[in-house]
């Protein structure tokens, strides 16, 4: 009778700590702007509490580490034995994922008592009495949190353009319609409706602010990640010939990827081997080497060592690598990071002879107004209002400067980041004011 | 050729698997010559030489060094292995994803380091068995594949070392940098060494997993080689000889008949007569089980590669 009265009290106990942490946590998500009912979901509600903290990727580990805690603990408990081999392996299992629980349960309270803008002493309620504490600042006024959780599924988009351009026979035909990306089990809508038609020997400046989906789409046009589009280089599509357009398209990432400890020429060399056609015959695959070479002024130090290289010479050398198959799309990630103006000004110069001899030339920089009279086009993504990356502004320089009202880029770039950004939040004003210019263009 | 010209060509045929491994070989050859990765085969020399000085008196002479010394080289092995491949992938993921991204074959790429390792392992397996041999080490004096018993001591040795190799290359196939790898590394290697099979007495119910250390394959097929089950075993004469005074009812029978078998020359009758007493089938002088041996060093092997190969397939889903 006593064991049972016992066993009671600690059901009891239990449904009471689990109602004030169901309780607590729904208050705290209306105070959050989440949807309240995820409190009663369990697991989500610990996903939903990372929300909350602005952790959202510690609140995801967190779930699924306490989903993984729960199955490991339950089955322990369903398949009780005596067996101390068992015993032992159940208990050292839960011991794995339990230590990693706490330490991102940990990171989420710590996230939401600075979300909340409390002392950090309070994670150690949160540690020990953690129902009690999640119900006092649920139900209590004077927490609140110094902002809320956007949902951007809920908010109206930007007007689209909604059609494709036509194409360019010689060009590149860009036309996304939606490039997408699933994260824990939710869409998200990385880029939309971005229609362009880039002729060739042009060098076209890539701007926007950070998470605009630059990268997103070079990789989309590109072929690397693939989005709901049509890209045409001249006449071949890069998505159905992708294997082929491999070696038509030059892509210089934003890093010096090259093996330090081998030589410029072999280096390059080695790069000609891979991405010249098979029927190239050595000499005159050695001869474009040497071409090359002398193209980005490499020959000096041809026998150096990478890791010897300068900024400068190790950039050229990563930009040699891609440019040695001769590609007719020319794609660079901030090429000048890490460079000084002067040396950054050589680079961009020999970008531009690049793209005089007829080749499409794309570059990502943060500081474009100090090249900007090399620049025949400027690409604008922007964050819209639900945080997708559109096409602002495509188009001659000159006609941007116009279009935003603006006399340098980085005003223009200013001009479409998110006020949180410190930016003037006009995203979504001009990306609606390029449709209706593109229809106008389009007809 | 013009660069028109090239630019009509370049959508006709680009190197296939075959030329890109040979690329990346001369790459790799020229990393083991400039990155300094030669530095493993002296490693190799004065791993196998200070195990050799500590545990290789006995082997191949009785049945507990034997085991001992079996273990202590396949341990050589599993650490050179583990070392030579552990970071080569990992340390340069970027850089293989870049190519990756410019037609770069993974399976090529996979292929060269094969044979790269290969090329080391190999030469590790040399180094060792010319350490044991100039430092006295007994070498069984028969063979069971070929007509040279170092010959068989050492594909064994080079079997063991390139399958932890090949299992250290998919941990850096999978690892993100050269931390987690060298954090998963010590793991890998308690449990090569718990799961041997042999040296440490395992549960029966943990013998199954023994399979899947090559270990277990090494440490096996080196003593089927050194014909464990013919060898005596001192241990019992040793532990009786540390108890003769051991006095029962103001007697000391254990001396006495010590000193009885001593007289009459029947020390090594006995120590053979307790050997019999512990026969291993699994370790028997016998050219299957040999071959089964190798054949599982083999399997592991392979199944390390084509999962390395699969999971670097993925590189280009990494994040940015």
């Amino acid at each position: 009778m006593l064991h049972n009265i016992g066993e009671n009290t600690n059901y009891l106990s239990q449904t009471i700590i689990y109602l004030l942490a169901v309780i607590g946590c729904w208050k705290i998500f209306v105070k959050c702007g989440v949807k309240p009912f995820w409190a009663i979901i369990p697991f989500a509600r610990e996903y939903h509490l990372g929300l909350c903290a602005d952790r959202e990727e510690d609140g995801r580990r967190y779930a699924i580490l306490s989903v993984i805690t729960n199955v490991i603990g339950g089955f322990s408990g369903l398949f009780k034995t005596d067996d101390i081999r068992v015993t032992a392996t159940l208990l050292i299992l839960l011991l794995i994922f339990i230590i990693p629980t706490m330490i991102y349960e940990f990171r989420v309270y710590m996230g939401l008592i600075a979300m909340f803008g409390r002392s950090k002493k309070w994670i150690l309620l949160f540690v020990f009495f953690e129902a009690p504490t999640i119900f006092a600042w649920g139900m209590l006024k004077r927490f609140v949190p110094k902002r809320k959780v956007t949902d951007y599924a809920g908010l109206t988009e930007a007007k689209t353009l909604d059609e494709d351009v036509s194409h360019d026979d010689d060009g590149l035909t860009v036309n996304i319609n939606e490039r997408t990306a699933i994260d824990f089990f939710k869409r998200k809508v990385l880029l939309k409706d971005i229609h362009m038609s880039i002729p060739k020997g042009h060098m076209v400046l890539l701007l926007g602010g950070s998470g605009a989906g630059k990268t997103t789409y070079l990789n989309a046009v590109t072929g690397y990640e693939k989005a709901n589009a049509s890209i045409k280089l001249g006449n071949d599509d890069v998505y159905k010939d992708y294997s082929k357009m491999l070696y038509d398209i030059g892509f210089v990432p934003q890093q010096d990827l090259m093996r330090g400890n081998d030589t410029v020429a072999l280096t390059l060399s080695d790069a000609a081997t891979l991405r010249l056609p098979s029927s190239v015959h050595l000499f005159d695959r050695m001869k474009r080497v040497n071409e090359v070479l002398e193209q980005f002024g490499l020959t000096a130090v041809k026998n150096n060592l990478v890791e010897k290289l300068s900024g400068g010479q190790r950039k050229r050398l990563s930009i040699a690598m891609e440019f040695i198959s001769d590609p007719s799309l020319f794609i660079l990630d901030e090429p000048d990071s890490g460079l000084d103006g002067v040396v950054a000004r050589g680079l961009f110069e020999k970008l531009r002879a690049i793209a005089d001899e007829g080749k499409i030339v794309i570059v990502i920089t943060h500081t474009p107004d100090r090249v900007i009279d090399l620049f025949d086009d400027v690409i604008v993504l922007a964050k819209d209002a639900k945080r997708t990356g559109r096409l602002a502004w495509y188009g001659p320089v000159k006609e941007a400067y116009e279009f935003f009202g603006k006399s340098t880029m980085e005003e223009i770039l200013l001009s479409i980041n998110q006020k949180e950004e410190g930016g003037e939040g006009r995203a979504d004003e001009f990306v609606e004011k390029f449709a209706d210019y593109m229809k106008e263009r389009v007809g | 050729m013009s660069t028109e010209n090239m630019a009509s060509t370049k959508k006709v045929k680009h190197p296939g698997r075959f030329s890109q491994t040979f690329i990346y070989l001369g790459k790799l050859f020229r990393m083991f010559l400039f990155q300094n990765d030669w530095k493993v085969l002296p490693m190799a020399a004065i791993i196998s030489g200070l195990v050799a000085f500590v545990v290789g008196g006995n082997l191949y002479k009785t049945m507990e060094g034997t085991m001992t010394g079996a273990f202590a080289l396949a341990c050589v092995c599993i650490w050179n292995g583990f070392f030579n491949s552990i970071q080569v992938i990992c340390r340069e993921r970027p850089i293989v994803k870049r190519e990756h991204r410019s037609g770069l074959h993974v399976s090529s790429y996979v292929a060269a380091h094969m044979i790269y390792q290969a090329f080391l392992c190999a030469a590790q397996a040399a180094i060792t068995l010319f350490v044991c041999i100039n430092l006295k080490v007994t070498i069984p004096g028969e063979s069971l594949i070929t007509r040279w018993p170092v010959v068989d001591i050492g594909i064994t040795l080079f079997l063991v070392t390139y399958c932890a190799d090949m299992l250290a290359l998919l941990v850096s196939s999978i690892a993100r940098t050269t931390t987690a790898a060298m954090t998963v590394m010590p793991f890998l290697l308690i449990v090569q060494l718990l799961f041997s099979g042999g040296f440490f007495n395992l549960p029966q119910q943990a013998m199954p997993l023994t399979n899947l250390t090559a270990t277990k394959w090494g440490l096996t097929a080196l003593c089927i080689q050194g014909d464990y089950n013919s060898l005596p075993m001192v241990s019992i004469w040793n532990s009786a000889v540390k108890l003769k005074n051991v006095e029962v009812e103001g007697e000391k029978p254990l001396l006495e008949v010590l000193s009885y078998i001593e007289e009459n020359n029947r020390r090594d009758e006995l120590l053979m007569m307790s050997a019999q007493q512990n026969q291993k089938p699994e370790y028997t002088f016998d050219k299957s089980l040999l071959i089964e041996c190798w054949i599982w060093l083999a399997f592991w092997t392979i199944v390390y590669i084509v999962v390395a190969v699969v999971l670097l397939e993925f590189i280009d889903k990494d994040k940015r």
